[in-house]
């Protein structure tokens, strides 16, 4: 499947259309994030594949992110999932990145990642290469709607409080680009305490989300704990789509009805 | 507000717990009544359960 992108992505270099193309690299049987600037090197490129489809993400966008900081005049080419295609619409919108200096490299997910995602879009609109698999409905937001209250709080206090406040979740988020973060806000969360306020901390967190979080997984993936974050944000997600018709990353120029602000 | 209930509800906390309202200082007979009714409609439902568990 890669051949196509490679192909792709060399014309773009040879054309001089692009500086650099920021995607994945095998090296010693690692995979890792690499910026290609050279046609040549595009022989390692790797679309994440190393054990089963899809075991090997990392946040391309955060990167490009600081990369374009850095290159502010400089075209890149990125590597996107469907998850990630939607993150950079988010990212275009929230003015974290310019739509005009990044061309995205579209890859579909193998059906396999895309249950375990239980993805509503595994697919990029920038589809170069890969399946267009369909939407899977969420069995694990599902499950907790189908507890009682009581239970609902009991499940999410325990898992909650495993939490040893490693800021993985955060760090690894490619929506999270705020230079302050309320988590560390000792009169939102009390700083110092381990687990973190229960479940003040994660439902702050989540609260964050409401349209920015692209459903790409990556917290979850990173929790050292096992929380299961993604479905917290997963609910997050249906309800901004179920009570405000807005749905997270499907859109270029509708903004989420959180961040509206009317300039007169 | 609407977002916030939802969310409370997902994770156990009864959404009625939490509770918004536009009332400025001049309306005192109206904060009084919305106090009131929100106090009643708490007693209703108990003890927080949040702060139940942290006492055992």
């Amino acid at each position: 499947m890669s051949s196509k992108i490679k192909e792709t992505v060399q014309k773009l270099l040879a054309e001089n259309k692009i500086k650099g193309f920021l995607g994945l690299r095998e090296e010693n049987g690692h995979i890792m994030p690499h910026l290609f600037c050279d046609p040549k090197e595009l022989d390692a490129l790797s679309l994440g594949d190393w054990k089963k489809a899809g075991d090997t993400r990392y946040p391309l966008n955060q990167l490009m992110i600081r990369l374009t900081m850095e290159y502010p005049e400089e075209t890149f080419a990125v590597l996107v999932r469907g998850c990630d295609e939607r993150g950079l619409k988010e990212l275009f919108k929230w003015k974290q990145l310019n739509e005009e200096k990044i061309v995205p490299i579209g890859m579909g997910c193998p059906d396999e990642l895309a249950k375990a995602c239980e993805c509503e879009k595994p697919f990029p609109d920038s589809l170069i290469d890969g399946p267009k698999g369909g939407k899977a409905d969420s069995q694990k937001v599902t499950r907790i709607e189908a507890m009682d209250l009581d239970a609902r709080l009991q499940f999410w206090k325990a898992e909650f409080d495993r939490c040893i406040k490693c800021f993985g979740c955060r760090n690894i988020c490619p929506m999270c680009f705020c230079n302050e973060c309320s988590l560390e806000e000792d009169q939102l969360v009390g700083t110092g305490e381990i687990p973190p306020a229960n479940p003040t901390f994660h439902l702050a967190r989540a609260i964050h989300m409401v349209g920015r979080c692209i459903d790409c997984g990556l917290c979850e993936e990173a929790c050292p704990a096992d929380i299961p974050l993604r479905t917290l944000y997963k609910k997050v997600a249906e309800i901004i789509s179920k009570e405000f018709g807005y749905k997270t990353g499907f859109s270029v120029d509708e903004k989420s009805p959180f961040n509206i602000i009317e300039v007169k | 507000m609407t977002f916030l209930k939802k969310l409370l509800e997902f994770a156990g906390i009864h959404p009625e717990r939490l509770r918004a309202r536009w009332v400025s200082s001049a309306e005192a007979v109206e904060f009084v009544h919305e106090i009131s009714e929100f106090v009643e409609e708490i007693k209703k439902l108990g003890p927080n359960p949040l702060k139940a568990k942290k006492a055992a």
